[in-house]
């Protein structure tokens, strides 16, 4: 039986799956400085999850932006490309990908099955996760309690600031007017989406639409963007599981096609052991 | 990636980075530095200096009448490529000027400033500095929104030195207009336009025209466009002898040259390198795989290097339109025949810029700029298209995302059943597409690690786009 492994470092998570035919493994941590470090001991234990050694994987693939600092893959790829993978082969009927992380967002063309064009808001933390982090510290309500609150406003007020620093300002003028914790939120929340979609359009979005990273657990997120769409979102199973699935998965099929090809593609002289930055 | 043999005639012992660059290409930074200098030097001597812009249609008569041109846009591109523009843009951000300008022009304003308020070149300014004019010759051409009000805006720091703004007019596209019911038109308009460019010179820097000598001058240019043309027609080559990254560089021989004896002989000297590295199919990398355009639109000039990361990954630009879009041989032109050299000048800019008008005209919906584009893809064979938003360049790249969005339409990611010496066969036309996002000059707009990301997952996008080709 051969087993594939995918390392997603992301700038907030960082996720491993490993695979046979299915998944039997999945581990997600916060990503923290030391990535080489991180990413031995969340591989050690998706291992110790799915009772396998090191050596029993045929095929590592790390992605995200850490993917360099995974010294045991046999290949990097972009995260582009694993999150297409990885959500094409859980919903096959997928066209657009919204990804959004911790510290960028991205949106993703595929057709059939294939990435076909890609955006990347990278410069700015408007419509990425680092966005709902701050301003949740600033209005003191918990990061995964501000998508429910934001969906029993009714009376959502207009947030007109896109520069993360001027819309914290901005809600917390809002707060001190006496404007209702849950109205603001819902401002929040659909200026986020009008800023992720005005990038993604780029692209031409058409359905299906999945979204995946930490922005798909906040539902206030999803219902806004749904809302601007016009037609429901769909949500993978784990939308944090996406790229490391989609990295285990491209490494099966370059595994695949090698064999059928009669070779074996080029792998990394790996060991799992714990590497340190700082001493 | 495998090495190519390499022959001893054009070396590539010691060089670094663009490993397989042309020859040709290496000799234009000491022909940069001698133009700038040139200048600083020329306002020595007491010759006449004048600020230009490139590709304003007046570079033949500054030659004939020896005047020593000043290229305000490329020195900001020096300022950027030396990563030493940004006190410059600082010092117009504190004169009030705009951080939503185009970033050549603030740079261009604060320096100006800086070294008017000192009396002397700003310290360690870049290759000797941008020396102070006897004349600003203007361009109104339509490209660069700038351009109109850059030199005025100067005359804040220099009012002595007066403007002579050149309209350097030409139709916009339309569906139903023919370029051949309004050219003659705006040629008469140009011709008078640049009779007024020569008495302007004449009466500010007390000289005659030598009208043989214009034409002398203009001969010489168009066969160094005609060079150049072929050029570009050599790099139609698989692989192709010279990509994008070097013509980044070898533009200034076309750009600030033109219509010197210089110019004529670099083009001379790359044509016959490309001819030679075509025979004997030597390319920009020693394994092409994929084949990009560079559609319009700066570089950042302080990240030229982006071009050696293409090419670690077997990426090559046979083909850019950046400062090839005037680029057309007199003979394709079909000029009128005209014994005024001024109204020959205006018969070229015309044609030049409404070269792709009928060929647009038959393809509904379609636009020069696209057809150019078009026509360019499918003979240089190309895979992908890569943009470079430039914040600060407004003009430009507005059209280039419209563009981009057209072609998309056009190669679509869907099979085309194609008949094929009698078979079936199914071809994939999907041409993806690459925004880089930053400024030609601002580096505080830039990230290499993000730049190197996007290009990283271009290129996978390539090679799964590829794949799926052989399957089939």
């Amino acid at each position: 039986m051969d087993y594939f492994a995918g390392v997603d470092i992301g700038s907030t998570m960082t996720k491993v799956v490993i695979m046979g035919q299915e998944v039997i493994a999945s581990v997600v941590r916060v990503t923290k400085p030391e990535q080489r470090r991180l990413a031995y001991l969340t591989m050690s234990e998706a291992l110790r999850e799915a009772n396998l050694s090191f050596d029993e994987l045929t095929y590592v693939v790390a992605t995200g932006y850490g993917r360099i600092n995974v010294p045991f893959a046999d290949k990097q790829l972009t995260e582009i490309s694993c999150h297409a993978r990885g959500v094409t082969s859980l919903v096959p009927g997928t066209r657009t990908i919204i990804d959004i992380g911790g510290q960028d967002c991205k949106g993703i063309k595929v057709a059939g099955g294939r990435v076909v064009g890609f955006v990347m808001n990278d410069k700015c933390a408007a419509g990425t996760g680092r966005f709902l982090e701050l301003t949740a510290r600033a209005l003191g309500v918990k990061l995964e309690e501000m998508g429910e609150l934001a969906l029993t406003s009714s009376n959502p007020v207009e947030i007109s600031s896109t520069c993360t620093v001027f819309a914290q300002q901005e809600v917390v003028s809002k707060l001190a007017e006496g404007v209702a914790l849950s109205d603001i939120l819902a401002g929040l929340h659909q200026a986020i989406a009008s800023r992720i979609l005005s990038l993604v359009n780029r692209l031409g979005i058409e359905p299906e639409v999945v979204v995946t990273g930490g922005g798909a657990k906040n539902i206030g997120l999803v219902k806004a963007l749904e809302r601007k769409l016009g037609f429901p979102i769909v949500l993978p199973p784990d939308p944090l599981l996406t790229g490391a699935l989609g990295a285990a998965l491209l490494g099966r099929d370059l595994v695949e096609k090698a064999q059928k090809e009669g070779s074996f593609p080029t792998r990394q002289e790996r060991r799992l052991e714990e590497v340190k930055f700082f001493a | 990636m495998a090495e190519q043999k390499w022959p001893d005639k054009y070396p590539i012992e010691g060089r670094r980075g663009r490993k397989y660059g042309t020859v040709a290409a290496m000799k234009v930074a000491p022909m940069v530095k001698a133009a700038i200098g040139g200048a600083v030097e020329a306002k020595r001597q007491g010759k006449a200096v004048a600020y230009c812009f490139i590709e304003s249609i007046y570079d033949e008569i500054i030659r004939a009448m020896d005047i020593v041109p000043m290229w305000t846009e490329n020195y900001a591109g020096i300022c950027g490529a030396k990563r030493d523009a940004q006190r410059f843009i600082d010092k117009a951000d504190s004169l009030g000027f705009s951080r939503s300008l185009c970033t050549y022009a603030t740079c261009g304003l604060g320096f100006d400033a800086w070294r008017e308020e000192l009396g002397e070149m700003p310290p360690n300014a870049p290759w000797g500095g941008q020396v102070k004019p006897d004349v600003m010759l203007s361009s109104g051409q339509i490209i660069c929104d700038p351009r109109n009000k850059w030199y005025q805006a100067c005359q804040q720091f220099m009012p002595d030195v007066p403007v002579y703004n050149c309209a350097a007019l030409w139709p916009l596209y339309e569906d139903d207009l023919d370029r051949h019911d309004v050219e003659a038109y705006y040629v008469k308009y140009i011709t008078e336009d640049l009779r007024g460019l020569v008495r302007f010179l004449e009466e500010h820097l007390h000289r005659k025209m030598d009208w043989e000598r214009l034409w002398e001058v203009i001969k010489l240019a168009d066969e160094t466009t005609d060079l150049h043309v072929e050029c570009r027609e050599l790099r139609k080559a698989v692989p192709t002898p010279m990509d994008t990254g070097d013509a980044m560089n070898t533009m200034v021989a076309q750009c600030f040259l033109m219509g010197t004896r210089e110019a004529y002989d670099f083009f001379k000297e790359l044509r016959d390198e490309l001819k030679y590295k075509v025979e004997h199919k030597l390319g920009v990398v020693p394994e092409e795989k994929y084949r990009l355009i560079w559609p319009g639109g700066l570089p950042s000039w302080f990240a030229l290097t982006d071009f050696n990361y293409f090419w670690s990954k077997g990426a090559v630009f046979p083909v850019e339109s950046t400062y090839h879009e005037l680029v057309y041989s007199t003979k394709d032109l079909d000029l009128p025949q005209t014994d005024d050299p001024l109204e020959h000048l205006a018969w070229k800019w015309i044609r030049r810029q409404t070269y792709w008008w009928d060929k647009a005209k038959k393809r509904p919906g379609s636009e020069p700029d696209v057809e150019k584009l078009i026509t360019w893809i499918e003979e240089y064979k190309i895979d992908g298209v890569v943009i470079h938003e430039a914040y600060s360049c407004r003009s430009w790249h507005v059209g280039l995302l419209w563009q981009v969005n057209q072609l998309s339409k056009i190669y679509r990611p869907i099979p085309v059943l194609t008949l094929k010496g009698g078979k079936k066969e199914v071809v994939y036309r999907e041409l993806p597409s690459l925004v880089l996002e930053s400024d030609m000059i601002d580096i505080s707009s830039y990230s290499e690690a993000e730049t190197r990301a996007k290009i990283d997952a271009f290129i996978e996008t390539l090679e799964s786009i590829k794949s799926r080709r052989v399957e089939v």
